[in-house]
């Protein structure tokens, strides 16, 4: 698992640093403006100019002061109890069977050699989750309101004192019960499914002796060594992500259940910063397009990779501090392959007075290498240091890191490096990774019963699932919206199809005038496609099942923005269904 | 739902306009905004407080659209209605209005309890407004043997009534029955009738909607007669009924001596004989008639007019 950089921004630099609300505010207005337009242009169809425009103030009037303020929490109450018994009785929970069904046979394809097994359960029933749970979603939302009009029962709702505002969040309200009931069955089912598909132990096979280390039975295609302490006590190693606590009882060894796989590691990010081969400051080393997103230092110079941690809370550390660090190697020659690149890593007081000892290690590519070193050390000269006393005073220190090897360079992004924590509970992280699976069926709801407000059930929702897949594969329209795709846009692509003409080469059709033209069209369309992109919702970005397969903990501050994110769609969904239930001759 | 002798009687209407209705028409158009049909045209008319109003007219004739108008369910092409003085798509107007479509469009799988529970949540009454209301009403349409049943077990007839209760929870001052008779027998139609008077005798506005012609005759004090959407009579039932040039007398017990004189008396003054015969009675107060009777006596044959 690899974080982007975004990711690492807490709430408030998301808001206000990174100008999320901004953005969000101007996007609010632009759909602001672009719905009083449209609005303002059918009415005037209808009315006439003067009088359309009049029909469109009212009806925005009546919103301010008649249809927000006397919304009535017992009718909203009412409607998504209706919404809620509805479901229910339309025997909605049958999807809770399909699920059952599914994870009884995700066993059968779970691949018994895989060296993190927990990482592959997890994922599988948090996609399966994810699936299941939006599928809901899109049918329980878009089916409700064009059944109510199609059974005319709207009739007997409508000549109640309902307001609009009213029938939107009330069915929004019932369908996203529904769907939280369905979702908290489906974390207790995935928890228990998880957490006994992974329970094992193993029996002693090898007695250890004090020059022997003792080993365990083999156990679905895997067995542990271990040694023990004066108290008879050890632990296993790691193997296939988890270890075991092996205790004397009596005369005999016993072996608890595994530990270590279910785990939500809490990282403490750095700012990353790099120095060149003279050690003054610089961006880091970019090796070409094998990877634009780390930066390198090179081997055997002063090129250094310098994490700097800042008020880093001493209680978090009992005895030792833990990191985990991840890099890449890139080899200018090939050497002795078999042997790792080499690097050391030291820490020093931000003022750079205090230094520790060096410490060297190899590096293991593409896997997550821990590092512990205890609070009483050495200094770069010899003396004995505390690390909190002499290092980091104020809980805040850097760590450099430098490849030692003449003519290698070692890689690394600024999520590659941070320091462990107090571990956090895996539960809550898992909580964690089914709150956004929540969210994304809030949106997805919001979204479907927007549509059903002025569309028929099967048109609403071919709509909510072209939402659900740009919002999945959003990163797709990035890349096609950006320009940069060989081939250029739609129309200059179906001119090149049936030319035969190549992507990467120009598109020459003789005429300066005519491409240029055609450029400009698609240009006008992927800008169109882009903005239109920016509207909906990124589902794929609201996705944190990575954090919770890798355990890694997900950080509150991005979920608290995936929440806000998820408050926005709702709001704008709000309004939107306001005007299309407001305007909507219900027995039309 | 209780039985009782209908009493109809001229209601006191007031001169308190609760609906009414300005030039009202409206054009049905189609997805690309071209003329339809037109569904009503200019419609001018007043429903007075404490009267039931009938609107009558063949099929198309523009009744549903106009109760649509009155409701907010449509929006007028021209003109306005105004109900409680409000335009009719002013949504505060619903609270003193009570509706009961020509269907009973109601949630199936609610049973009679929830979906009076329902409605009444969407008046913000309180629960134990609701529970009273709920109660009190299940009880007057005879469903308290089926209130825990679910509606799509229900018969047509019982739809009906437990579509009358929603429409009635709030007490409404003005009450909108579009063919409220349709799916009952005999003594459902009669009890419903009974029923709409009983509203109108507490001063309830009620604005019935039939093709029951008779059902309309036997309730409403003022009728509208709608045809192609457009306004052909309205006015007072009985004055509306009355044939001015024919005289009727009803007597009990006459000898044919006394037929005879008053044959010769109608000779006399040179005027026409119509008919002189027994009345017959109507096929609804005979069937009324049987079963009462066999309620009475059950088992033994009822004694009608045949014999």
């Amino acid at each position: 698992m690899r974080l982007e950089p975004n990711q690492f921004w807490t709430y408030w630099e998301w808001a206000f640093d990174q100008r999320g609300f901004l953005y969000g505010g101007i996007l609010a207005l632009i759909l602001a403006v672009l719905g009083f337009l449209v609005g303002y242009i059918v009415a005037t169809i209808k009315h006439g100019p003067a009088e359309g425009f009049l029909v469109v103030a009212k009806i925005i009037g009546q919103l301010f002061t008649a249809d927000l303020p006397k919304m009535s929490p017992r009718r909203i109450f009412a409607m998504a109890k209706l919404s809620f018994k509805e479901a229910l009785r339309s025997r909605v929970l049958v999807v809770v069977a399909v699920f059952v069904v599914a994870i009884m046979f995700a066993g059968w394809f779970i691949d018994p050699k895989s060296d993190n097994p927990a990482q592959l359960y997890i994922p599988t029933v948090l996609f399966l989750t994810n699936m299941l749970v939006l599928l809901m979603g899109l049918f329980l939302s878009t089916f409700s309101i064009p059944r109510d009009i199609s059974s005319k029962i709207i009739y007997t709702m409508v000549t109640k004192p309902v307001r609009p505002t009213e029938i939107f969040l009330g069915r929004v309200f019932g369908m996203i019960a529904v769907g939280t009931l369905t979702v908290s069955i489906f974390g207790l089912l995935s928890y228990v499914f998880i957490t006994r598909g992974l329970q094992h132990t193993h029996e002693i096979e090898v007695m250890p002796t004090d020059t022997v280390a003792g080993q365990t039975t083999t156990y679905r295609l895997h067995s542990h060594t271990f040694t023990l302490d004066e108290q008879g006590e050890g632990v296993t190693d790691v193997v296939k992500g988890h270890r075991h606590i092996v205790k004397k009882v009596g005369d005999k060894l016993v072996v608890s259940s595994q530990i270590g796989d279910l785990e939500a590691r809490n990282p403490i990010y750095g700012k990353l910063r790099f120095t060149g081969r003279d050690g003054e400051d610089s961006e880091g080393i970019n090796v070409g397009s094998i990877s634009e997103y780390l930066k390198y230092v090179e081997g055997d110079t002063l090129s250094s990779a310098i994490f700097t941690f800042t008020n880093v809370p001493k209680d978090l550390f009992e005895n030792s501090v833990t990191f985990d660090m991840t890099l890449d190697a890139f080899r200018t020659y090939k050497g002795d392959i078999v042997t790792p690149v080499g690097g050391i890593y030291f820490f020093r007081s931000l003022d750079g007075a205090v230094e520790t000892e060096r410490f060297g290690f190899k590096v293991k590519e593409g896997v997550i290498d821990q590092k512990t070193i205890a609070l009483d050390l050495k200094s770069v000269d010899g003396k004995d240091i505390n690390f909190f006393t002499d290092i980091a005073p104020e809980g805040s220190f850097e760590l450099v890191i430098r490849c030692t090897d003449r003519g290698q360079y070692l890689g690394m992004a600024q999520a590659d490096l941070y320091l462990r924590a107090k571990e956090k509970s895996f539960e809550w992280n898992f909580t964690k990774g089914f709150i956004s699976i929540w969210l994304q069926m809030c949106i997805v709801i919001c979204f479907g019963v927007m549509f059903s407000t002025f569309l028929s059930g099967p048109v609403a929702i071919v709509a909510t699932l072209s939402v659900i897949v740009l919002g999945m594969f959003g990163w797709f329209l990035d890349d096609l919206t950006s320009g940069e795709l060989p081939g250029g846009g739609p129309v200059e692509a179906l001119i090149r199809l049936p030319l035969q003409s190549g992507s990467v080469s120009e598109l020459d059709l003789g005429s300066p005038v005519v491409e240029n033209t055609i450029r400009a069209i698609d240009k006008g369309i992927l800008f169109s496609v882009g903005l239109l992109k920016n509207a909906l919702p990124n589902l794929y970005d609201l996705g944190t099942t990575e954090f919770v397969t890798y355990g890694v903990n997900l950080f509150e501050g991005l979920l608290a923005r995936h929440l806000t994110i998820a408050f926005g769609y709702f709001v704008m969904t709000s309004i939107i269904s306001y005007f299309f239930l407001k305007t909507r001759e219900m027995a039309g | 739902m209780s039985t009782q002798t209908p009493t109809p009687a001229p209601a006191a209407v007031s001169t308190d306009v609760i609906v009414e209705t300005r030039n009202l028409g409206k054009i049905y158009r189609d997805f690309w905004g071209r003329k339809k049909v037109q569904a009503l045209k200019s419609l001018d008319i007043e429903i007075r407080r404490g009267e039931i109003f009938g609107l009558l007219g063949p099929n198309g004739s523009g009744k549903s659209t106009t109760i649509k108008l009155m409701l907010g369910l449509l929006f007028p092409t021209s003109g306005r209605a105004f109900v409680f003085g409000k335009e009719a798509t002013d949504v505060a107007k619903n609270e003193r209005i009570g509706y009961l479509p020509e269907e009973s469009y109601l949630y199936k799988f609610l049973n009679a309890e929830e979906t009076l529970d329902f409605y009444g949540r969407l008046f913000d009454m309180p629960a134990s407004v609701r529970r009273e209301r709920a109660a009190e009403l299940i009880q007057r349409v005879g469903l308290q043997r089926h209130r825990r049943r679910q509606l799509r077990e229900y018969s047509k007839g019982m739809t009906r009534r437990i579509g009358l209760a929603q429409a009635l929870i709030n007490e409404p001052e003005f009450l909108v029955l579009d063919e409220p008779t349709t799916g009952l027998d005999p003594i459902g139609t009669k009890e419903m009738k009974d029923l709409i008077l009983k509203l109108r005798d507490e001063g309830k506005t009620i604005l019935l909607c039939s093709h029951q012609l008779a059902d309309v005759q036997d309730v409403c004090d003022r009728v509208a007669i709608l045809h192609q959407g457009e306004l052909k009579e309205a006015g007072r039932v009985d004055a509306l009924l009355k044939v001015q040039d024919v005289t009727q007398i009803h007597a009990k017990g006459l000898s044919e001596e006394a037929k005879s004189k008053i044959r010769e008396i109608i000779q006399q003054s040179n005027s026409e004989l119509l008919k002189m015969d027994n009345p017959t009675t109507t096929m609804e107060e005979l069937f009324l008639d049987i079963v009462q009777q066999s309620e009475q006596r059950p088992g033994a044959r009822s004694v009608g007019a045949s014999n």
